[in-house]
């Protein structure tokens, strides 16, 4: 059997799958296929025996585990690419499916990912401009990249508490900190608070002070 | 051979400098003490070597003086070896600087320094394993024992070899890197510096800002966090490699007292109060030693010479200027500067800058600006050099008028001899607090009306350690150097210039000239004038000269109490000493010292004015 054929059954598979929440009688497979029922039933006989699905002896195609990843990979890749085609490319919605039907069976994985972070920063872009009027008073994490970072300001915090650090807002004194090991992703302790909202903070085992300011400038989430 | 000695600060680079060269050099604790680089000659194998020592950054991406002055200087080529010097208790931090230094592609070795107490915190590091993971050699070093120091030159220059290091950046970044190296043909880090928004070829520049724009938008991050936080967490993998912790009990951490507003600043006021009080009388002690020496041992010789007028008036000056400066040098400058040193080297002064940094924020400076104010009540010319501490012009311009307002210990001088000796303790406390009233008013005035922007703290606490005498004095006895270096050459030329004057009879001039201001406005005698402009020269000068013109040294028998309470309050405020004048100009520029100068002149005429009239 061509990879091709294998591949386009498995995905046919986990589509109706997905959308029915049951798996297919071989008839029904043969509809969404358009093809003979007795063609359909002799090469599930092939894929019997690549271990790719299980037929009941009432004729309800399951995949197995290793028929299943085919499928659902298949099926992603095409979703991939006929969103590429039409959504970016531009071509109408039934050839850019038609074209996907042919691509996803050459395409590699990189490709797919690739093209699927593509989108999704476009896609992020293109709503960026909503999200900022909506929710305005958030602070801004990194000026060049102009990016919303909705966590709390480490000064929130108090003596003794655990935060992981989510980003360094502003520029000026941005490097220093980052330098001194106040990276996104990093547990910090804090060791001391005055009142006046100045810190100490533990940060790699080293003992860093900030002026409230500074403090203020560095979002953090509460460490789990 | 050429070495440079690289580390984060406190990292102990300058201690081991120090041990290898043999010379006095300062050992950074405080967070950039040094910005000029030290350099020293040793003999290995018949061989000349020269020695480094770099100032202690954090970074080599940043902008600061110290980390661009470190960057030109690696890659310009300053150095065929790199000694990176790193704290085995910080290893995982000092790491990161590290694998910056790699990218520079220069022979390298890796001392891990203070293994003692790593040992002591339970801390094991494999350099075996270390050593293989960076692809240079590594010596695990304890400075402050000695211990493997001896190692470090035999092995820079026969085993140094780029390290084999490579962060593994994010793949965006590492592709960026690549097309960068393709099209524009720059080095890797010039291109890591472009992508963070440095460097000085403008088409790099262009290039590099439009990917960064994208790697940001796409990782919602700036460039600079994502290369700093690969750095870090490549820093982490290698320290959990080659790190073993053996549980050991915890050291009582001082810190639970030292940082606290209770009992820190208690502790903190006590610590400078003390350190003042024991400058002062020490002080007082060693320089009447001092003149009484230099009076009857040349002084009275050279009057006995007789020589003609001209030539004696210049020999005296001379002669007057260096006791000044042996007199204020080395009883005040000196034992302030141990005691200084000591505080330095303990790791107690980022403590104090923590704790100041609320009270500093309310005049316009942060924590750090602690530093220049308590130098300043040693001594001003070596407070306003600590300037450089600070980060914004704004702050620098602020500390400057703050620090040449702050009565240094000459002004103590003058104040203990007048006013506590004729006129009541109780006054001499008030000169203080007017001079503080004045010090505060001005702060609030001037965090006003200065320009530019408020940038806060960020000060790694330093770990606080046994300071060790040695150390200590070779650090003072290096800064006691560049004080005098400063302060003699101007001393002396001040001095005999007024000596000219006087022996042209340009000062009686000077006198009948200003004679409305001292008389008039601040009710003085005539002669005070002279007295006062000596005080420019040195500012205790000005309390034996009144004595000397005033033909006596009980000086409340021939001025008033009010007239010498106005005196002493005058010649504190009223403008720095010229060796201060000196320094602000070559530290902050002509147009800060003026200023200054200026500013201290009328505020003292005024104050002097308020108080004559007031108290008349």
């Amino acid at each position: 059997m061509q990879p091709s054929l294998r591949e386009d059954y498995l995905e046919a598979v986990q589509i109706f799958s997905e959308k029915n929440t049951r798996f297919p009688l071989t008839e029904e497979l043969a509809a969404t296929l358009l093809k003979p029922v007795p063609v359909v039933r002799s090469e599930m006989v092939e894929l019997v025996s690549s271990g790719d699905v299980i037929v009941s002896p009432k004729g309800v195609i399951t995949l197995t585990l290793q028929g299943k990843q085919t499928g659902t990979s298949v099926m992603k890749k095409h979703e991939t690419l006929q969103c590429f085609l039409s959504e970016i490319l531009g071509m109408d919605k039934s050839s850019a499916s038609d074209e996907a039907c042919t691509l996803e069976h050459a395409v590699s994985d990189e490709t797919i990912d690739r093209l699927g972070k593509l989108m999704v920063t476009r896609e992020h872009h293109n709503h960026h401009g909503k999200r900022k009027h909506k929710k305005s008073d958030d602070r801004t994490c990194g000026v060049e990249t102009g990016e919303f970072c909705q966590s709390h300001s480490i000064s929130e915090f108090s003596e003794g508490d655990e935060v992981i650090i989510q980003c360094i807002h502003g520029r000026a004194c941005a490097q220093r900190l980052l330098d001194l090991g106040l990276v996104p992703g990093e547990c910090a302790t804090i060791k001391r608070k005055l009142s006046n909202g100045a810190l100490v903070v533990q940060v790699k085992g080293c003992d860093v002070a900030v002026s409230p300011e500074i403090a203020s400038a560095i979002g953090v989430e509460r460490s789990p | 051979m050429k070495i440079a000695f690289l580390g984060n600060p406190g990292v102990g680079k300058s201690l081991i400098f120090n041990q290898l060269t043999g010379l006095g050099v300062e050992v950074n604790r405080y967070p950039g003490s040094s910005v000029e680089l030290e350099c020293g000659n040793v003999c290995y194998k018949q061989e000349k070597t020269e020695i480094v020592d770099l100032p202690g950054i954090y970074s080599l991406d940043g902008n600061s003086e110290e980390e661009t002055l470190v960057r030109t200087f690696l890659t310009s080529g300053g150095a065929d070896v790199i000694v990176a010097v790193l704290d085995a208790t910080k290893l995982e931090r000092n790491l990161y600087l590290f694998v910056q230094a790699a990218e520079f592609a220069l022979k390298m070795i890796a001392v891990i320094n203070m293994n003692d107490a790593a040992e002591r915190h339970g801390m094991h590091i494999d350099a075996g394993i270390l050593s293989s993971h960076l692809g240079v050699p590594v010596i695990l070093a304890a400075a402050s024992e000695g211990r493997n120091i001896d190692r470090i030159l035999p092995v820079a220059l026969g085993e140094a070899t780029p390290a084999r290091v490579h962060v593994p950046y994010d793949h965006h970044i590492e592709a960026a890197l690549k097309s960068l190296e393709k099209t524009i043909g720059t080095p890797m880090h010039t291109n890591l510096l472009a992508l963070q928004g440095m460097g000085n070829d403008p088409v790099l520049l262009d290039a590099a800002g439009a990917i960064a724009q994208e790697i940001g938008m796409r990782h919602r991050m700036s460039v600079s966090q994502i290369i700093a936080t690969n750095r870090h967490n490549f820093a982490r993998e290698i320290t959990a490699l080659v790190i073993t912790r053996t549980a050991n009990k915890k050291p009582y951490d001082l810190d639970s007292l030292l940082t606290r507003t209770f009992p820190g600043i208690p502790i903190l006021c006590t610590i400078l109060f003390l350190l003042l009080l024991s400058v002062f009388m020490i002080g007082s002690w060693m320089e009447g030693i001092i003149v009484a020496v230099f009076t009857s041992s040349i002084i009275t010789p050279f009057t006995a010479l007789a020589l003609p007028p001209l030539w004696e008036q210049i020999g005296f000056s001379l002669l007057i200027a260096l006791q000044a400066g042996l007199g204020i040098a080395f009883p005040f400058v000196f034992t302030f500067y141990v005691g200084l040193s000591l505080l330095e080297d303990t790791g107690y002064m980022t403590r104090a800058a923590f704790l100041a940094d609320r009270a500093m924020h309310r005049i316009g400076l942060h924590g750090e600006a602690i530093i220049p104010m308590v130098i300043g009540f040693g001594c001003t010319v070596p407070a306003v050099m600590s300037l450089r501490l600070l980060k914004t012009r704004r702050e620098q311009t602020i500390a400057a008028v703050l620090v040449t307002m702050i009565p240094c210990s000459a002004r103590t001088v003058v104040i203990a001899g007048i006013v506590a000796a004729f006129v009541g303790i109780i006054w001499a406390f008030s000169i203080y607090l007017i001079i503080f009233v004045l010090l505060i008013l001005t702060a609030v005035v001037l965090s006003r009306i200065t320009p530019g922007e408020q940038f806060g703290m960020i000060v790694e606490m330093s770990t606080l350690r046994r300071p060790q005498a040695h150390l200590v004095l070779a650090k003072s006895w290096l800064r006691i150097k560049e004080f005098l270096f400063i302060a003699m050459p101007v001393l002396i030329v001040t001095s005999i210039l007024l000596g000219l004057c006087q022996y042209l009879g340009l000062t009686e001039l000077f006198e009948q000239i200003v004679a409305p201001v001292t008389v008039t406005l601040l009710g003085l005698p005539v002669y005070a004038s002279t007295a006062l402009l000596f005080g420019v020269f040195r500012k205790e000068l000005a309390f034996e000269t009144l004595a000397v013109l005033a033909g006596t040294a009980n000086l409340g028998s021939v001025m008033t109490s009010v007239q010498l309470y106005t005196f002493a309050i005058v010649s504190v405020l009223f403008v720095p000493c010229v060796s201060t004048i000196a320094v602000l100009y070559r530290q902050l520029g002509a147009r800060i010292a003026i200023i200054t100068s200026i500013y201290t002149v009328f505020l003292g005429l005024f104050i002097g004015a308020i108080i004559n009239i007031l108290m008349k």
